[in-house]
């Protein structure tokens, strides 16, 4: 029903994970987590507005990133997120399961 | 757990997080058009950026969703819904709420009836282990049960018997409570001393009777109720210790049972009132054969049935323990053949005569609920048809298939949830007002009967599948078209008209509705018919005529009071002579055990010269001009006269019957043949037989003419003549009633009088079972009628709407009114009589469960198969001819500019 069709789909269930490294940098608001990705991908993986907010949300619910009112770069009020320990170990999660899935596929793939 | 916590604090904190999203996407927003704004102008990077953001409403909606609850929020959201929906459309809401409210208030009376008699436990501990005991004998003639047993027999049963912990017995008995006002005449039972131990329960104030050694000590004892200690005895805890009369005797209350106690001695017919009085009796010196006792046991802990009834059946068939020909109310135990002991459980015993009548009337109050359902369903069909634009709009802006039969399936539960509602009210108004109408014989109250968790947790489950029901058809019916219709209507394509899938499916729902309710009709109609068939069975006598009504007043004489026979003659024929002259009386007499009265002793019989009779006969004390009073045909002989004294030789006069099937020869040849009545006290002299009288029906009218031997009220020594009845023929009973009391009075003023009836209504007490399963049974097809007449109307009526443009056509191209009408009800009849034929099979296959009920009527009696299936026909077109009217009256222009 809220499928973003787009030609860079992100892989799913890659997104939070997207997010959680992105925050493990530095605190960011949320429309400087989708330019970071944007930009750090090379303009290959855009993160949508419509996914972006509910999987935030969904985050703060499960404290893996907390949420403060704080001032922009450009002097704007703007929510920054930040990584919170719990959020740390998830990305640790997310890593190695990222990895096992891609070194899968991999295999698959070279599979002559 | 902890995201549990922070969803629960978001409940509070909604606002907040609302509008902290609001700004953040609105920063988000912004910075798009800054980023963009360098490639395009300022307005233009703005509407640019909102379309990439997109709707903000539904992106905020999403956004909040992980914090929220889904299901409880859709659903709050859907009952607001459904809520607005209603009170916009009052009609149907209201037909609905009605048909619901009947429906389920129906169900939820019934069932509290049915479980209150039938399954509520009852007011003692472990009552599952509780049994009354009984023998029965498989005999040429069937299944012969003897439900009551002889002292004897419980003195020698009591010790022997392993699989029961404690065996009681009990007797009803009625009781006089003198010397405290008004004479009162209260329910008793005469119990073992084990009794109340055997029941569990002790008493509230004082104790309970003493048992084994110390029994002898309580033969002046009594316990009474809660009810009557607080009704006569001013509810003072000093009262234990001190005296009441009873019977004439006085008496120590020794006890005081608990609130909330309540015993009903169970007997064959159904459940006493409730007992007031407990009188302890070992029934001393009582050696006889009269088997008069009802057995109370409880089974020990672990013991079944099956293992009591091996243990008692061993027992029975021993003869110093049962005495052979030992005499019950109900017949006689034959000799040589094997008795088998059974055992009941007590309240399944109590309800037995109405276990069948009660699981009917479930079922039947079950149809009128499907019915119901169906037509709310079949409304609700029609109403979403009329909202197929709605839905297609929904469904069109995204919401999905599950989500619209979410919101109907709400929309369903929350109608039916407010017709329980109602219902329940209403179930509660109906067993205050009817349930003290209903006559205690047709409904043993022994569970105690009133809604409660039990009931109410039933009722709600009623709600829930009738919410299903009617919310799922036309739920997964219309959102299966919503979206095709959704597309027909961007199209501006016309309505589909005539026969879509959702008008047949409306068209077999009512098919089934005619169905159920035939099926219920057939089943009134038969009882009906078979009510009509068992009132004009004549009884015998004339309860009223020319010459006035026959009143009885009924007294039992106690012992105290009346210690000889000689005191009781005395007392009858001195009342009974002054009754003659009351003013207002054609003739009157006295009897033991008037017919259709609670009593009627039968026992062996003799012919002088001829073998033993293989017949039981009833043999009731009767008064001079007996026959005359009740308009019994004399065939031959006499009556008794006054001259039939003690001392005068002693008389018997014979049915018809007796004649018939004993005596060859005729009712001439009948008299001076000797009689001898066997078996009981009052029996063992040769009478002289002086007169043939006609048969009577002494039971009730569903039962065979008794044979009868009469003998002489003042020739009989025995206790039968302790209960009498001055019968009187008058025209102005309410005076000679009361003429009747006071001359009662005069001669034993501290007499209660048991009860005064006109035989007319002594007759009709007795078809009161039949008359009110007739009643109940006739109210839900009535009620069933109603409903489903209203589903064909609407079925119709509806049909004719969304039929308008083909029938103005038919009109324009010169089709006639006639036609007109013909079409529309022919339609009709078309569904009348497909549920007419699927009712008449359905009826086939049911009607049978009412066979016990049924007298002179087969429960295919083609008559009520037919009479209630030509009358349901002929509503089912009335109710279409409404909108056949209507489809007469459209104009074809206006029809046809319309669409």
């Amino acid at each position: 029903m809220n499928a973003t069709k787009d030609k860079n789909e992100l892989l799913p269930g890659t997104l939070e994970m997207l997010i959680l490294k992105t925050l493990s940098i530095e605190p960011m608001h949320g429309y400087g987590i989708a330019q970071h990705i944007r930009v750090i991908s090379r303009a290959v993986l855009t993160v949508e507005e419509g996914s972006l907010y509910p999987a935030l949300q969904r985050m703060l619910v499960k404290g893996w990133v907390s949420a403060e009112w704080k001032v922009s770069a450009n002097n704007r009020r703007a929510r920054f997120y930040t990584l919170t320990p719990a959020g740390r170990k998830q990305l640790g999660v997310e890593e190695s399961k990222f990895s096992q899935m891609f070194g899968a596929i991999m295999r698959v793939m070279k599979t002559t | 757990m902890g995201s549990l916590l922070r969803r629960l604090l978001f409940l509070f904190r909604r606002d907040r997080l609302d509008r902290d999203l609001d700004e953040e996407l609105r920063f988000h927003e912004e910075m798009t058009a800054q980023s963009l704004a360098d490639d395009m102008g300022g307005d233009e990077a703005r509407a640019a950026a909102r379309r990439r953001v997109g709707n903000p409403l539904r992106l905020r909606e999403r956004a909040r969703e992980p914090w929220t609850f889904p299901t409880i929020e859709t659903l709050a959201q859907d009952v607001r819904h459904a809520l607005r929906l209603m009170r916009r459309d009052p009609a149907f809401t209201i037909t609905a709420l009605a048909t619901l409210a009947l429906g389920i208030g129906l169900s939820t009376a019934i069932f509290s009836v049915a479980y209150g008699v039938l399954w509520r436990p009852l007011p003692y501990p472990n009552p599952d282990r509780l049994v009354i005991l009984s023998a029965a004998q498989q005999t040429g003639k069937g299944v012969k049960t003897i439900w009551t047993w002889a002292p004897v027999s419980y003195a020698a049963l009591g010790p022997r018997l392993d699989a029961f912990d404690h065996l009681a017995a009990y007797v009803s008995i009625e009781a006089q409570l003198t010397g405290r006002g008004e004479p009162l005449q209260v329910p008793a039972v005469e119990v073992s001393p084990n009794f109340f131990t055997t029941l569990g329960v002790g008493p509230a104030h004082g104790r309970t009777f003493l048992a084994g050694a110390g029994a002898a000590d309580d033969d002046r004892a009594v316990i009474v109720s809660d009810r009557l200690w607080r009704s006569s005895l001013k509810a003072d805890p000093a009262f234990v210790g001190q005296s009441i009369t009873i019977n004439g005797l006085p008496r120590t209350v020794v006890g005081v049972l608990p609130r909330g106690f309540s015993f009903r001695p169970v007997v064959r017919a159904g459940a006493l009132p409730e007992a007031d009085v407990f009188l302890p009796s070992r029934w001393p010196g009582d050696a006889g054969r009269s088997a008069f006792l009802y057995l109370l046991g409880r089974m020990k802990p672990g013991v079944n049935k099956e293992r009591a009834e091996t243990e008692l059946t061993a027992l029975v068939n021993d003869p110093s323990i049962v005495a052979p020909g030992a005499l019950a109310p109900e017949g006689v135990l034959a000799p040589n053949v094997r008795t088998i002991a059974r055992t009941a459980g007590l309240q399944e015993y109590g309800a037995g005569p109405v276990r069948t009548l009660l699981l009917i009337v479930l079922g039947a109050v079950a149809f009128v609920l499907l019915i119901a359902c169906v037509n709310v369903a079949n409304l609700q069909m029609a109403r979403l048809t009329a909202r197929r634009g709605e839905l297609s709009v929904r469904m069109a802006l995204g919401a999905g298939r599950r989500r619209v039969v979410r919101q109907l399936l709400t929309e369903a539960l929350v109608l039916s949830l407010g017709g329980a509602a109602f219902g329940v009210l209403l179930a509660r108004i109906a067993i205050d007002v009817t349930l003290p109408l209903v006559p205690q014989a047709v409904l043993p109250r022994l569970g105690g009967i009133e809604i409660d968790g039990g009931v109410m947790a039933f009722s709600i489950a009623l709600t829930l599948v009738s919410g299903l029901l009617i919310g799922l058809v036309p739920a997964l019916r219309v959102s299966g078209t919503a979206l095709a219709d959704g597309r027909a209507l961007h199209a501006g394509e016309a309505r589909t008209t005539g026969d879509g899938p959702g008008e047949r499916l409306r068209t077999l729902l009512v098919v089934a509705q005619v169905a159920m309710t035939l099926v219920l009709l057939i089943g009134a109609g038969l009882l009906m018919h078979s009510f009509v068939r068992l009132t004009s069975v004549s009884p015998g006598f004339e309860a009223s005529g020319r010459d006035g009504v026959v009143s009885t007043v009924r007294v039992t004489l106690p012992e105290r009071l009346f210690d000889r026979p000689e005191r009781i003659h005395a007392f009858a024929r001195g009342v009974l002579d002054r009754v003659r002259y009351l003013p207002g009386v054609t003739a009157a007499s006295l009897v033991n055990s008037p017919p259709f009265g609670r009593m009627f002793i039968q026992g062996d019989f003799s012919i002088e010269g001829q073998p033993k009779p293989n017949l039981a006969a009833g043999r009731p004390k009767i008064g001079a001009g007996y026959f005359q009073t009740l308009g019994i045909p004399l065939l031959a002989g006499r009556e008794f006269t006054a001259g039939d004294t003690a001392e005068a030789p002693r008389v018997a006069i014979v049915s018809e019957r007796i004649v018939r099937e004993c005596l060859p020869g005729g009712p001439g040849e009948a008299l001076g043949r000797r009689v001898r009545l066997d078996g009981l006290s009052d029996g063992s002299e040769w009478l002289t037989v002086v007169g043939v009288v006609a048969d009577i029906r002494h039971m009730g009218l569903d039962r065979d003419v008794q044979p009868m031997i009469y003998v002489p009220f003042q020739q009989d020594r025995s206790d039968f003549v302790r209960f009498v009845s001055f019968v009187a023929r008058t025209s102005n009973s309410a005076a000679v009633v009361e003429g009747i009391r006071a001359e009662i009075r005069r001669a034993a003023p501290d007499l209660a009088i048991t009860a005064t009836v006109t035989m007319d209504e002594a007759v009709a007490a007795s078809v009161a079972p039949p008359r009110f399963r007739m009643l109940v049974l006739g109210l839900f097809a009535l009620a069933a009628t109603l409903i489903a007449t209203c589903g064909i109307y609407g079925l119709m009526a509806y049909a004719v709407t969304q039929r308008r443009r083909e029938i103005g056509v038919r009109v324009a191209l010169g089709a006639e009114r006639s036609d007109v009408l013909r079409l529309v009800l022919g339609r009709a009849l078309q569904v009348v009589t497909a549920g007419a034929v699927l009712g008449l099979a359905g009826a086939i296959a049911v009607t049978r469960v009412l066979r016990t009920f049924l007298f002179g009527v087969t429960p295919t009696d083609p008559l009520a198969f037919t009479v209630v299936t030509a009358a349901l026909v002929a509503v089912g077109l009335t109710a279409a001819w409404v909108p056949a009217r209507r489809a007469t009256r459209i104009d074809p222009v206006e029809a046809l500019r319309a669409e």
